[in-house]
């Protein structure tokens, strides 16, 4: 499976029932099917506030005002749209593709990626997708309908690893400055690494995206080598990303590795669980639409 | 390079030879590309591994007995440093001797600290002098404090000294050298001086060599005067779940944190541990976790007292909300807006927090102490409820005026700020009179005068009357004007932040602007944290206070109602008032004294006239006792050795 080949490394028929929902309050700017932060055009009552210059006489509480003398106006609760914004890991450590998997993490985290985009298209909600690292294109803005989906696409089918946010830190401040000042309260924000080689500090910086009502899920993608480390004998591992040069013997070093890799999802599981975020695990030795489930499972 | 220290280079690069002929022997495994390749433990290949202790444990005797006999060879070139006056008329002598109790002393110095050092030299500086000399002490720590006024009596002089313990106070060598001078000036004695025992690290390495003048300055001991790393947590705010700690460490040292955990401690367990960063790190911690809560550095350097701080409980919040709400995600080159990183390279304790929009409930707006709102196209009912709301509270809002302010839609205004909206049209006026600025905006004006703004923003005339203009355009318009309201103020400038509108947010004057804007939204946050030697000052009403703090009871000095008490170290402090109130307060570090480059001293200030500083030692029968002791391990490892190997 390639990055290339998204159409066909999925059952996209199995994604029909599922949609994307979460207890937080959206502040959408069009209307849509999730709850909203804001008072507007709507039936169900939502209470009564001051009245203040600018607001629209036809919401205006008349017997309030013949009764108390007091301007006050009515509000109702609203639906509006809460948009997707999609953050796939493209550094060149998701270029890494182990002897049993059938594609490299960067081809499984993108179809993923296109098909929470699929499923919220689905549901008439934006969705945005911007790149940690990566050569080729930018990112999509976030926009709404079977164009941004069709951008969105084609954007994870022509990105080709590459950058080091081991050693560059501003290669993750890039792709997550943008989100942090632009993403509204309700916005689902899926994020599709390694999270192997992120610089010192990521966990907080990524967590700190689930401020401000944002729902915010961590996909953590591995291949099946990076989660058993299954060779023997003396080997020399080259680093994908940083300087890191190690001499070692995985029959001797597998459980360290385990427990070190075991420690990095703690690390991240409890500060993501501690700002409200979720931490999903999957393999690219998993199918797809599992994977898909669970990170819906976990927004809601 | 002499004779002697070309042959010690070359007899010391020899310990290395047992390893380099170690390591020639190594045999290199497959190289394989692996993303998790720092989570993997290291470990040398099987045939190394199973004769790495014997191996390591020869290689280790081996070398050192390398370096022991050429100390050996060496011993007869080791000198000890002892102090002592001389005296070039052979009269008695007038000392003033400064002691630096500063934090940089705390470095370790040889067997102990550097303040250690200093003490000791100035006991044997006290154990030279004899009758007729007059002595006097001054500590360095800023300010300078006079603890001897010159006399002859040396007994208290080294009682004084004996009694004397370190702080955690900044530096003043300048004005410690100037009031000992002051204090032997106008002594009978003829022969003059003052001794500095200080390691020079006031935080000015580039600053000119401290001068002798009309009293000699004697600096004996340069030993200290050594550039060291030391890293120190200056403050640990808990906020709700997060505990904002601010890390810094010495300059020219970017990896001064690295193998290094911040911790999170409650009663010695720890509760949570992270990376540390330089500057701003947050630590998340559960709401259920209780104080007392402290924060340390594992690993060690120069100073180990400042590599902890106690957690202290804002009262208030400390974050500034900046809105810029443009069409576009970022910028061009991927960066954040001109006014983020012009609040981010002001270096503040309050963290600046983009937003998408203003936020429209009262409740989203309380985790701010001020808001910054760039070119906004009026606020909606919802928001200007909440922004007044908030200036009410005491809050600052800060907003720039441009074309979106200009062309507000329909239901959106900038009440209750200013009634009449605002024009965006050309501009005559070519940049700001500083003449017109108020006092501290002179200065930011001045960097104004020429900004080539092709529009700008006009305010009505019934609306200018409300605002106080802090910086004019020659035309007189307000360029920054500002208006009271209740317990808060609004600052509105009549240019947009955006790069496109003008170079304004470009010019070095916009910092300074924007540093007295936050200055006055962290007002808001109450100050229990002063730095050390900062006293405090607190009205008692006559009445009896406690102080205590890390080093047990602190001396209040009481004038009428009021006390005064002063923070001599870092770490957290209990105020006892009548009636049983108690307060908590911090001393905290100060960042100066982190840099430990010395300052010059100038040849004269360090030249042998003015003491003797050296004598020679025996240290050959230690020496030739450890390379015995080295010869019998490495008989009794070989014996060993040959016992656990099989017959042939």
């Amino acid at each position: 499976m390639r990055a290339r080949d998204l159409s066909k490394g999925i059952d996209w028929g199995s994604l029909a029932p599922l949609a994307l929902r979460s207890r937080e309050v959206a502040e959408g700017v069009y209307a849509g099917g999730h709850r909203s932060a804001r008072r507007g055009a709507g039936v169900e009552f939502g209470g009564h506030r001051e009245y203040l210059p600018g607001d629209d006489l036809r919401w205006l509480d008349r017997r309030s005002l013949l009764r108390h003398d007091h301007l006050l106006v009515r509000q109702f609760e609203t639906e509006t749209d809460r948009a997707l914004r999609l953050v796939v890991d493209a550094t060149a450590s998701m270029a890494y593709r182990g002897g049993t998997a059938p594609g490299a993490k960067l081809a499984f985290a993108a179809l993923c990626a296109a098909a929470l985009a699929r499923i919220a298209v689905g549901s008439g909600d934006p969705i945005g997708l911007t790149f940690i690292g990566g050569e080729g294109p930018r990112g999509v803005p976030v926009s709404g309908g079977r164009e941004a989906f069709e951008r969105v696409v084609a954007a994870l089918e022509t990105v080709e690893p590459g950058g080091d946010a081991f050693t560059g830190p501003e290669v993750l401040e890039r792709a997550l400055g943008a989100i942090a000042r632009t993403a509204r309260r309700g916005s689902i924000l899926v994020v599709l690494s390694d999270l192997l080689d992120m610089p010192a500090g990521a966990v907080l910086r990524v967590a700190s995206l689930a401020s401000a009502g944002r729902v915010v899920v961590v996909v953590q993608t591995l291949d099946r080598d990076e989660e058993t480390l299954p060779w023997e004998g003396t080997l020399r591992l080259r680093a994908l990303e940083g300087p890191g040069l190690v001499e070692t013997d995985p029959s001797v070093t597998r459980d360290g590795y385990l427990r070190a890799l075991a420690a990095l999802r703690d690390e991240w599981k409890t500060a993501l669980l501690a700002r409200g975020a979720r931490f999903v695990t999957a393999s690219t030795n998993d199918d797809p639409v599992a994977v898909v489930r669970a990170i819906v499972e976990a927004v809601r | 390079m002499s004779f002697v220290t070309a042959l010690a280079l070359l007899i010391g690069l020899l310990a290395a030879a047992p390893y380099m002929a170690h390591r020639l022997r190594r045999r290199r495994g497959e190289e394989r590309p692996f993303a998790a390749t720092h989570l993997v433990p290291p470990a040398p290949p099987r045939a190394r591994r199973r004769a790495e202790l014997e191996d390591v444990a020869l290689l280790v005797i081996r070398a050192l007995a390398v370096l022991a006999l050429a100390a050996l060879g060496a011993s007869p070139l080791v000198r000890c440093s002892r102090l002592s006056l001389t005296r070039s008329s052979g009269a008695s002598v007038a000392l003033a001797i400064v002691i630096d109790d500063s934090m940089s002393m705390r470095a370790a110095a040889g067997s102990g600290s550097r303040f250690d050092a200093a003490k000791r030299a100035a006991l044997e500086l006290l154990a030279s002098s004899r009758e007729g000399d007059a002595v006097a002490v001054v500590q360095a720590g800023a300010p300078p404090r006079v603890a001897l006024a010159a006399t002859g009596d040396i007994g208290a002089a080294r009682t004084i000294f004996e009694n004397m313990s370190p702080s955690d106070r900044a530096t003043d060598l300048e004005g410690a050298v100037a009031v000992a001078r002051g204090l032997v000036a106008q002594l009978p004695q003829v022969d003059r001086r003052v001794v500095l025992l200080s390691d020079l690290a006031d935080g000015q390495p580039s600053a000119s060599p401290l001068e002798g003048g009309d009293v000699p300055l004697w600096v004996p001991l340069p030993e200290l005067a050594v550039a060291a790393v030391d890293c120190a947590v200056l403050s640990a705010d808990r906020l709700r779940g997060v505990i904002r700690v601010r890390i810094q460490c010495s300059p020219d040292a970017p990896l001064a944190l690295e193998r290094r955990t911040l911790e999170v401690v409650r009663d010695g367990k720890v509760v949570t541990s992270v990376v540390p960063l330089l500057g701003v790190v947050d630590v998340a911690v559960a709401d259920d976790i209780v104080p007392p809560l402290v924060v340390r550095l594992t690993g060690t350097d120069a100073v180990a007292s400042d590599d902890q701080a106690p957690v202290v409980v804002e009262a208030a919040t400390s974050a500034v909300a900046v809105v810029v709400e443009r069409g576009s995600e970022a910028l061009p080159t991927g960066g954040a807006p001109a006014v983020e990183q012009a609040l981010a390279s002001l270096k503040l304790d309050l963290s600046a927090r983009p937003l998408p929009v203003v936020p429209d409930r009262i409740e989203d707006l309380s985790g701010f102490v001020g808001i910054l709102v760039d070119d906004p196209p009026g606020f909606t009912p919802d928001q200007r409820r909440a922004l007044k709301a908030f200036v009410e509270e005491g809050g600052v809002i800060l907003v720039s005026l441009g074309p979106r302010a200009a062309a507000a839609p329909l239901g959106s205004s900038f009440e209750p700020f200013f009634e009449r909206g605002v024009i965006w049209e050309k501009n005559k006026s070519a940049g700001a009179d500083p003449k017109g600025a108020r006092g501290m905006f002179v200065e930011a004006a001045t960097s104004f005068t020429d900004l080539g703004a092709k529009e700008r923003s006009v305010m009505t005339p019934a609306d200018r009357e409300r605002y106080e203009t802090l910086v004019p355009w020659t035309d007189g318009a307000p360029l920054l004007a500002k208006r009271t309201i209740a317990r808060g103020e609004v600052w509105l400038m009549t240019l947009p932040l955006s790069v496109d509108a003008s170079d304004l947010p470009l010019r070095p004057g916009f910092l300074p602007l924007l540093d007295t804007w936050v200055d006055l939204a962290r007002a808001r946050v109450s100050d229990r944290r002063t730095p050390v030697g900062e006293p405090w000052v607190f009205v008692t009403g006559g009445k009896a206070a406690e102080v205590s703090g890390p080093r047990g009871p602190v001396k209040v000095v009481r004038e009428g109602n009021v006390a005064r008490a002063v923070p001599e170290v870092a770490g957290a402090y209990e105020l006892t008032f009548a009636g049983g109130r108690k307060e908590q307060r911090v001393g905290a570090p100060i960042a100066k004294e982190l840099d430990l480059r010395p300052r010059r001293a100038t040849a004269p200030n360090t030249e042998a006239k003015l003491g003797d500083t050296k004598a020679t030692v025996d240290v050959s029968w230690m020496v030739a006792l450890v390379l015995l002791g080295l010869l019998s391990a490495e008989l009794a490892l070989r014996a060993a050795a040959n016992q656990k190997r099989p017959a042939a």
